[in-house]
């Protein structure tokens, strides 16, 4: 607990820092955390551009509204949940949210619970026909074209390293929520790869 | 021991791979496996997969950041609205 409370203090005289408006503190907090935003926004929106301009104008927008800052969560959860929300308006404005369709796991079994056809794709801890490198560039792909409410769990989870209560603040949601939305992302982005 | 079916044992793998299951859980998961050549299947398609997702580092996407730092500091030490 030490550790946290220390972190703790560190934390508050920053904000304090942030809100005097103090240029160094500003400018420590973006190189922190700006380039793993710009790489999250632009991965969501699918665009380099445009996600500048996101992360710019939400960074602009938390400077002039830090005074509202509580502390119910972390600064960087705080920055995240801002660019995220501005990521996630672009993308309705631009009609290209891609809405969850039917849960891939529904399909696989039976009433009774059990596999309705075999489990499709290869088999075995290594897959056969497919080097890793060719399996990542596959993954990657793939993450880059699944609904934005699967890509945003994996993003700040797998991609991001975000730990669940920084997730769940920057997105808005309970932790039991987030396991099952991390689980379903996770087995939409497996059917995706292995295709079934 | 009571028996879990595959849709069970599949709703558990997220928990197993984060290491959020209890020991019951977990040893009822893997015997399962033992016996279940698709739960097997899927089990080590979807670790694979979670671990590739892992590795899908922001470098892939050859950001600049300095251009919005330099926009947003100029913001802030103008303290321009
Ligand atoms: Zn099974």
């Amino acid at each position: 607990m030490h550790g946290n409370d220390r972190h703790q203090r560190q934390e508050t005289g920053q904000v304090e820092a942030l809100k005097a408006g103090e240029s160094s503190a500003w400018k420590d907090i973006l190189a922190r955390h700006g380039p793993a935003l710009l790489a999250y926004a632009a991965r969501m929106l699918g665009d380099r551009g445009t996600a500048e301009e996101i992360v710019q104008d939400s960074l602009v927008n938390i400077y002039h509204t830090i005074g509202r800052f509580d502390g119910r969560c972390s600064i960087k959860s705080w920055l995240y949940r801002a660019v995220h929300n501005s990521a996630i308006d672009e993308i309705r404005r631009r009609r290209r949210y891609v809405d969850v369709g039917t849960d891939v796991l529904d399909n696989y079994f039976n009433e009774a619970g059990r596999w309705e056809h075999d489990c499709p794709g290869w088999d075995g801890p290594v897959p056969k026909r497919l080097d890793e490198k060719r399996l990542l560039t596959s993954v990657r792909e793939q993450m880059d074209h699944l609904p934005h409410a699967h890509r945003e769990v994996l993003l700040l989870k797998e991609v991001e390293g975000l730990d669940t209560e920084e997730i769940c603040a920057a997105l808005a949601i309970s932790p039991g929520n987030l396991r099952i939305r991390i689980h379903r992302a996770r087995a939409a982005l497996r059917a995706a790869v292995v295709g079934g | 021991m009571v028996y879990l079916k595959c849709s069970n044992v599949v709703s558990k793998i997220s928990e197993i791979i984060d290491g959020q299951a209890s020991l019951m859980t977990r040893m009822r998961f893997h015997g399962h496996l033992m016996m279940c050549n698709n739960c097997r299947r899927y089990f080590e398609q979807y670790k694979i997969v979670k671990e590739l997702a892992g590795k899908v580092t922001a470098d892939d996407l050859p950001e600049d950041f300095d251009h919005v730092m330099e926009f947003v500091m100029n913001k802030i030490e103008n303290k321009d609205a």
